[in-house]
């Protein structure tokens, strides 16, 4: 009687461990998914890619367009009068 | 040149370069949007289109800030429209960093433009891993309506002395930031002047630059350049600090976005939808426009002035064979190839007539497509029913320069051009 009463109990002591480990694995993975995403999402997928460039940069003809790095620590790129188009006309 | 895919693909490439060691900001001095109504008195729904690609484009596509010039207002006043600006807001978050520090709303029932915009960055040269707060505010000129003559009130808008605004704001900025940009759509001199009187200010980034102009000038300790119409070249303005963590120095260049810049697949795909979703719209507008037949529209051939090429070569077959082997002759080709046949901001140049009784699309009035003889010589549809003396006479080189302007074609030589069109 008493060994099958301490059976049980081992049971429910290896039962409730592994909610305890499935708890905190999931409150792990959240975490991980919020540090990576943030907590609100703005609704707009990053349509953007990453910063990476599918072409050579150091082609000759990239290079020359993107001069000497001679230091700088700040850039600040500026445009102005697109006038409602994304593209010119040629 | 220029355009959003080619401006992307330059950025990346210049971050890469430097192994992403260099914070990098991007800004739009105005004139973002088009506030092209014809004759309308609200933006038509392909301008509409247009523009809602643009906010969505920046935003997509980080941009930093950009300013709200007078020509922005028609399409800002329908941004900033407080019913339904939460939701439109959650959809173009950009809303949120047009600025302008000297344009206010007329009515209660659109909500004020932020006046600045403030971005911290990290350095990791000059004095590395000290943080810089980077101040971006806006001001705008009045709309110009005449010489020396401005409309302070445009598009439910009031466009206050953007010195007197800079005063007040600029100020209450520096307690904020470490670093002051100014974007200033204005003639030269009113953004020098921006400059020279406002010691808050490190940069200035003016508009309408019309050739180029590639050193930044210096007032105080600010530096002023100013960006290229259209974006047809980028400009990129150097920032080097001492180990103070205090700006040293700042150099500018004017970058060409041309066919050597490989375009960004990813900001590509963004034009291209725009493209269509604009082509669907111009299109529903112009058979809209075909079945009411409005008056002013003259979309059929006969209401039109113009008689259109063919007519003309009935009589001046050695013209119309010169013309044949023209550029003018292939206009539309151009745009076609770039899927801009259907965008009224290049179609203008590239056809004849056009808002004036030609051209008004491809679907209603192809055969008033091309840079035919009428763009230069004038309507000739009576001339060609009773040919007399006195008609045709073409102001050169006045006449080239409506479409042949610096920003479109800067390389234009009148006599150089000529020859390849002599007739």
């Amino acid at each position: 009687m008493r060994g099958e009463l301490r059976e049980k109990l081992i049971n429910l002591e290896v039962a409730l461990r592994r909610k305890i480990s499935l708890v905190v694995i999931v409150t792990f993975i959240a975490a991980l998914a919020v540090v990576n995403n943030g907590c609100s999402h703005s609704g707009n997928p990053d349509v953007s890619g990453d910063d990476s460039v599918s072409f050579d940069v150091n082609d000759p003809k990239i290079k020359e367009r993107l001069g000497e790095d001679d230091g700088y620590a700040l850039a600040i790129m500026y445009g102005a009068d697109i006038h409602g188009s994304l593209e010119t006309c040629g | 040149m220029g355009g959003l895919a080619r401006r992307v693909s330059y950025i990346k490439a210049f971050k890469n370069r430097s192994n992403t060691e260099v914070p990098t900001l991007l800004v739009d001095a105005g004139n973002l949007f088009s506030d092209d109504r014809f004759n309308a008195t609200q933006l038509p729904a392909e301008v509409m289109t247009k523009n809602k690609w643009v906010v969505k484009g920046y935003g997509d596509f980080h941009h930093d800030a950009a300013n709200i010039s007078y020509l922005d207002l028609p399409y800002v006043g329908e941004l900033l429209k407080k019913d339904g600006l939460d939701q439109r807001l959650d959809e173009y978050p950009f809303i949120n960093r047009l600025v302008s520090a000297n344009i206010h709303p007329l009515d209660d029932q659109h909500r004020e433009p932020l006046p600045y915009v403030i971005r911290e960055v990290t350095l990791k040269r000059g004095a590395p891993g000290q943080k810089v707060r980077v101040g971006i505010v806006g001001f705008s000129e009045a709309k110009p309506v005449g010489p020396n003559s401005f409309e302070t009130s445009y598009a439910g808008f009031r466009i206050d002395d953007p010195f007197e605004a800079a005063k007040r704001v600029l100020p209450e900025l520096k307690q904020k930031t470490d670093f002051i940009i100014a974007l200033a759509y204005m003639d030269v001199g009113s953004a020098q002047r921006l400059a020279s009187d406002n010691s808050e200010i490190d940069t200035v980034i003016g508009a309408r630059q019309l050739s180029n102009m590639d050193d930044a000038q210096h007032f105080n300790r600010a530096a002023v350049a100013f960006a290229y119409n259209q974006t047809k070249y980028l400009g990129e303005m150097r920032v080097y600090f001492k180990g103070d963590g205090k700006p040293e120095n700042q150099i500018s260049r004017l970058i060409a976005l041309d066919s050597n810049i490989p375009d960004d697949p990813f900001a590509l795909e963004t034009v291209t939808t725009a493209h269509s979703e604009f082509t669907n719209a111009q299109n529903a507008s112009a058979q809209t426009a075909a079945i009411a037949h409005k008056p002013d529209a003259l979309l059929s051939a006969s209401d039109s002035p113009f008689a259109g090429v063919e007519t003309c070569a009935g009589c001046h077959e050695k013209e119309y064979q010169i013309w044949t082997q023209s550029r003018h002759a292939h206009a539309m080709a151009t745009l076609e190839r770039k899927s801009q046949q259907f965008d009224n901001e290049c179609v203008r140049c590239h056809v004849v007539g056009f808002q004036r009784g030609g051209f008004q699309s491809q679907l209603t009035t192809p055969q008033f497509a091309n840079v035919q003889c009428e763009e230069c010589h004038g309507p000739g549809k009576q001339h060609a029913s009773n040919p007399s003396k006195g008609y045709g006479a073409v102001a050169t080189p006045g006449a080239c320069i409506q479409c042949h302007k610096q920003p479109n074609d800067p390389d234009f030589v009148f006599a150089v051009y000529w020859p390849k069109i002599q007739h």
